[in-house]
């Protein structure tokens, strides 16, 4: 067992100064709900960690607030609070859900969204989601603010693009008003379930046609992506099962180009192009049998 | 239709659904468990794995640790006396510098904290030289082959070796129209009880006697580990167990290995020690449900009469050997299925691996068989063109016919079972239906099992007991035996057996569970033996107690104003009084005559031992009687397929299950409920994924076992019958519970998708792509 040291800041500003003090050495702490697991597996990424550092209460990092033209989410918000805002449901509707299938009950009451996104696992049900919707993390320092995409934020899995001194704050989204969403998850069981893959799709719908598209899958990339090619070949199409077919096969295209044939494509392939099609059926109000 | 309750068994407590007597503490929280408990100077100890599958230690250097503040005690084989187990042939090791798998211990530690243990194993310094392993079955018999054991060459257990030869299977294959031949293979599987082992050891300072409280399921079994590595007698060891979070056969050998190791530090340091596995620690060293590889061939006649069955069971007994050879006695005897088959020739045996072993786990063969044998009798019934169930009803066993041994079967209501759960289920027109469906995502599927099980131990061992039951002053009994709970509810269903037999209510029993130095050893609670066979003892020492009560109500003049009384014949003990048979209405409380007992020395306890009438089976061709009795039951599966992806919803479990006398229906039912959820997870996402011999997943998050949510909608039919074999006319519930539910899932899938999956389980990938993806 690691010996730590456990840093509770009562303001951003003094997080941000054991931040730059103390660098690699301090780990923030939302719900703990994989960090702490990773430290009894004595994970090599956190060998070198001195002290915990425990964000969940800094104002700063909680709440949900709808903008204008954007939804800023606090990294501090748990997945059940996120699965139970009315706003994200009204406005986000494939990220609650995606939130209510994370781990259990009682993961879903201690983890948080800024953990799911800054744990860096490429299987997190959250991520395709906010890939979808743009997501961009404010990430802070003594030296000052910037943004970044969420799919921009991961240099590979387990591992953020981050300066040893920052940490993430709040996470934006677009919104997406009048858009249909779908968020479909395969595990192997029905609660408690590591995503196998995953998608989270939108689609805005005018006059019966695809004006505008975001497919984001999960688990299929390195790091979390959407797959443009497959957006552009809805767009200003008609919704249909045959369309959504062909988007299936783009993104399962991609991830093939990616990531090239590894032993799990046999099956991986045949699922994300019907994960895909299910879930663009669903968001387009399509039977999906 | 011998439903429960239809055959109006007119008993007064058993049969009846009383609450559980430690139910409410198990609910609540209040029951503690071995792990729970602290004593004074308490220490901790630790084991320190390998992780090689198959390497010798080429050095260990302890000094490191030894320094550390706090350690106690580093150990290692060099340093134990007797570092190898009693445990038989291939037996285990305490401590070993051979590593023949990765759980194997090469040291050990104790310190004052758990957290010192932990960091002192990291401080041990271990350098092995790996040599080439064995870890498939196919691969061990291959010749040349890396040799585990050099006493079993060719890694052949010989002494797990069981053949059946019944009639002349040539002349059957002659006589056939269709001769269909199949492969099965299975996986390693966890019990994944909810508590890990725990040990707590703590010597007497007064006499010396090592005293352990632990989650054993066995503390007979435990107790002879304890003994061994001390090299003291058995009566200077005391094993009391705690209550037990679930075992399914798994806190044997392995609880006694962990209780010899403790009892070995405790001596060492002389002060009391407690040692629990972590989860990757019981994935490692607990052993798992053996993987079997089943090759059948089997000749039918056109009209669907079954004439010829060969088999070759061959099962992983993984490093060492953990009660293989009992398990193939059994998988030998059931080597055919429930059906009836003029010929047979099985042959059953294991092969040793540089894998984790394969021991008992609920089933004890049967899961594995019957899911391979009931696969195979639909894919017959296929090449017949001809529908399963009327193939079933064809070759079942029925009312005096004989089994794989030759045994004639009697009270057989297998078939009448296999109706009733049939067209219960509408399984003839869904199965028929299912077959031609179109739908390109969701296919619904519906599959059937049927079982049979020898009843306790039979032909394996003898299943003998004792038990003892003493009647305080006050009118309150104790009982005991050496049977144990292990969450099965022993307790209660033994309360009520012996309430029933000595005439008294149920709440004025109580058994407080196993000490060893209470009790006689009455066997292992194994083999869904417990209620069955293990509670005649309890039966018989309740029918004693009875008559020794009535004999002091006499001899003490309570009815001595009926002056035809003269005889303790004329005395009934019931419901808690006592009456003559002339005047049933005059009741004297039993509480009074216990009271009189005790002032006036008369004799208010007593012991009794259970010996069942012998099996005998002829050990060249398996043919005999190998069980008392037989129990029976019908499973159906109907589940949703994700044509997709792969993934299978069980959506609905029938299972029916006779169990000649339901002593407590509702724990009975709670046995079975279990049972289906296990058998779910048996067939669909459980595997310990072994990849030479190192152990893939060790914990619960990639081990998928069923949650509540993945549980099916469950129907269960109870039948009785008027079988006298068991206690009260008792069957086994326990492992049939679960036996034959992985069968009907995979029958329902096969249904669904029209592929066979003949190498469980049936997970994502192999439901969609016919195979393991690595």
């Amino acid at each position: 067992m690691q010996r730590l040291s456990y840093l509770k800041p009562q303001t951003l500003e003094e997080a941000l100064g054991y931040l730059n003090e103390y660098g690699e050495k301090v780990k923030p702490y939302a719900g703990g709900t994989d960090l702490m697991v990773q430290l009894r597996e004595h994970t090599s990424k956190l060998k070198d960690v001195e002290y915990l550092m425990d964000v969940q209460y800094l104002p700063e990092l909680r709440g949900i607030e709808v903008k204008d033209d954007c939804i800023s989410i606090g990294c501090m918000t748990s997945h059940t609070e996120v699965n139970e805002s009315p706003v994200l449901r009204e406005h986000v509707p494939f990220l609650s859900i995606a939130s209510s299938t994370v781990g259990s009950t009682q993961v879903r009451n201690k983890g948080t969204v800024g953990g799911n996104i800054c744990n860096a696992s490429p299987a997190a049900d959250t991520l395709s989601p906010f890939v979808a919707l743009n997501a961009r993390l404010t990430v802070v320092s003594v030296d000052g603010t910037r943004e970044v995409l969420v799919k921009e934020a991961m240099e590979k899995a387990g591992k953020l693009k981050f300066a040893p001194n920052e940490m993430a704050t709040r996470i934006t989204i677009d919104r997406l008003d009048g858009w249909h969403t779908a968020f479909i998850k395969l595990g192997r069981r029905k609660a408690l379930a590591i995503s196998r893959m995953n998608c989270a799709v939108a689609l805005k719908l005018e006059d019966g046609v695809i004006a505008d598209a975001r497919i984001a899958p999960g688990c299929v990339f390195a790091t979390p992506d959407r797959v443009e090619k497959a957006e552009e070949l809805v767009k200003g199409q008609k919704p249909s099962a045959e369309l959504f077919e062909k988007a299936g096969l783009a993104v399962s295209e991609e991830m093939i180009a990616r990531t090239g044939i590894r032993w799990s494509t046999e099956y991986k392939k045949p699922v994300i192009e019907a994960l895909i099609q299910r879930a663009l059926c669903r968001a387009a109000g399509l039977p999906e049998d | 239709m011998p439903l429960l309750g239809e055959l109006n068994k007119n008993y007064k407590v058993i049969n009846r659904s009383v609450p559980r007597i430690d139910g409410v503490d198990k609910v609540s929280g209040r029951a503690h468990y071995a792990a729970d408990l602290k004593f004074v100077d308490m220490v901790y100890g630790g084991c320190l794995r390998s992780g090689h599958s198959h390497a010798k230690v080429t050095k260990i250097d302890t000094s490191k640790a030894k320094a550390m503040p706090g350690v106690l005690a580093v150990v290692t084989a060099a340093d134990m006396p007797k570092p190898k187990s009693c445990a038989g042939p291939a037996a285990y090791m305490y401590l070993t510098d051979e590593v023949k798998y990765a759980g194997d211990v090469v040291a050990l530690v104790c310190a004052e904290t758990k957290l010192i243990v932990e960091e002192a194993l990291r401080a041990i310094e271990v350098e092995y030289e790996d040599l080439p392993g064995v870890y498939t079955i196919r691969e061990a018999m291959e010749p040349g082959a890396p040799v585990v054991h050099e006493n079993y060459p060719g890694n052949k257990f010989k002494d797990s070796y069981f053949p059946i030869r019944k009639g002349d299977v040539e002349k059957g294959f002659e006589e056939a129209d269709l001769i269909i031949e199949r492969e099965y293979e299975t996986q390693y599987i966890e019990h994944s009880y909810i508590e890990p082992e725990a040990v707590v050891c703590i010597q007497n300072p007064t006499d010396g006697v090592m005293t352990v409280h632990a989650s054993a399921q066995n503390p007979f079994f435990t107790r002879r580990y304890i003994a061994d590595v001390l090299g003291v007698g058995m009566n200077e060891v005391r094993v009391f167990q705690e209550n037990v979070g679930g075992t399914f056969g798994g806190k044997e050998e392995g609880l006694g290995m962990l209780a010899a190791r403790c009892a070995y530090l405790c001596k060492l340091v002389g002060r009391p020690v407690k040692m629990t596995f972590s989860r990757e620690e019981s994935f490692l060293e607990s052993a798992k449900r053996h993987p079997f590889l089943l090759h059948y061939k089997v000749g039918v006649k056109k009209d669907g009469h079954i004439v010829a069955w060969e088999g070759s069971q061959i099962d992983n007994c993984g490093a060492y050997n953990n009660q293989t050879q009992f398990m193939n006695s059994r998988a030998s005897i059931h080597s055919c299925g429930a059906y009836t088959i003029p010929n047979v020739k099985t042959d059953t045996f294991g092969v040793f691996t540089n894998n984790i072993h394969g021991g008992a786990m609920r089933g004890y063969s049967s899961p594995q068989l019957i899911w391979g044998q009931e696969q195979l009798i639909e894919e017959i019934a296929e090449e017949l063109g001809m529908d399963p169930l009327e193939f079933r009803r064809i070759n079942c066993l029925k009312e005096d016919t004989t089994n794989a041994t030759g045994q004639v079967m009697h009270h057989v209501i297998l078939p009448e079972i296999m109706e009733y759960t049939a067209k219960k289920t509408d399984y003839q027109r869904k199965h028929e239906e299912y077959k031609h469906q179109t739908n390109k995502h969701k296919r619904k599927g519906i599959g059937m099992s049927i079982a049979h099980r020898g009843c306790g131990l039979g032909a394996e061992s003898p299943d003998a007991s004792g038990a003892m039951a003493i009647a305080n002053e006050d009118g309150t009994v104790l009982i005991n035996t050496g049977l144990a709970e292990n969450g099965q509810g022993l307790k209660t269903a033994f309360s009520q057996i012996a309430a029933e037999a000595i005439g008294i209510p149920y709440e004025l029993i109580r058994f407080y569970g196993t000490d060893t130095q209470a009790i006689a050893d009455s066997g292992m609670t194994v083999a869904s033996r417990g209620t069955v066979m293990g509670s005649q003892s309890t039966r018989k020492v309740g029918y004693r107690l009875n008559e020794i009560m009535r004999g002091n109500a006499l001899a003490l003049g309570f009815f001595k104003d009926q002056e035809d009384v003269h005889d303790v014949s004329q005395i009934v003990l019931e419901d808690g009084f006592f009456h003559t048979t002339s005047k049933p209405d005059v009741k004297v409380p039993f509480k009074d005559v216990c009271n009189a007992s005790l002032w006036t020395g008369r004799q208010m306890a007593a012991y009794e031992w259970f010996m069942p009438p012998a099996c005998d089976q002829d050990h060249h061709t398996g043919q005999g009687t190998a069980f008392p009795t037989f129990a029976y039951g019908c499973c159906v599966a109907e589940v949703e397929v994700d044509m997709d992806t792969g993934y299978v919803d069980v959506v609905k479990v029938t299972a029916s299950h006779d169990v000649g006398t339901a002593i407590n229906p509702a724990l009975v039912l709670g046995q079975i409920y279990g049972g289906i959820v296990m058998g779910q997870g048996y067939a669909v996402t459980e595997e310990v994924e072994v990849s030479k011999g190192k152990v893939r997943n060790q914990n619960f998050e990639n081990y998928i076992i069923p949650t509540a949510a993945d549980m099916p909608e469950m129907d269960v039919n109870i039948f009785e019958c008027d079988d006298p074999a068991g206690t009260f006319g008792a069957k086994s519930i326990g492992e049939p519970a679960t036996e034959a539910v992985g069968a009907a899932i995979i029958n329902a899938i096969y249904n669904a998708t029209g592929r066979r999956i003949r190498e469980n389980p049936a997970n994502l990938e192999r439901v969609l792509l016919g195979k393991k993806l690595r």
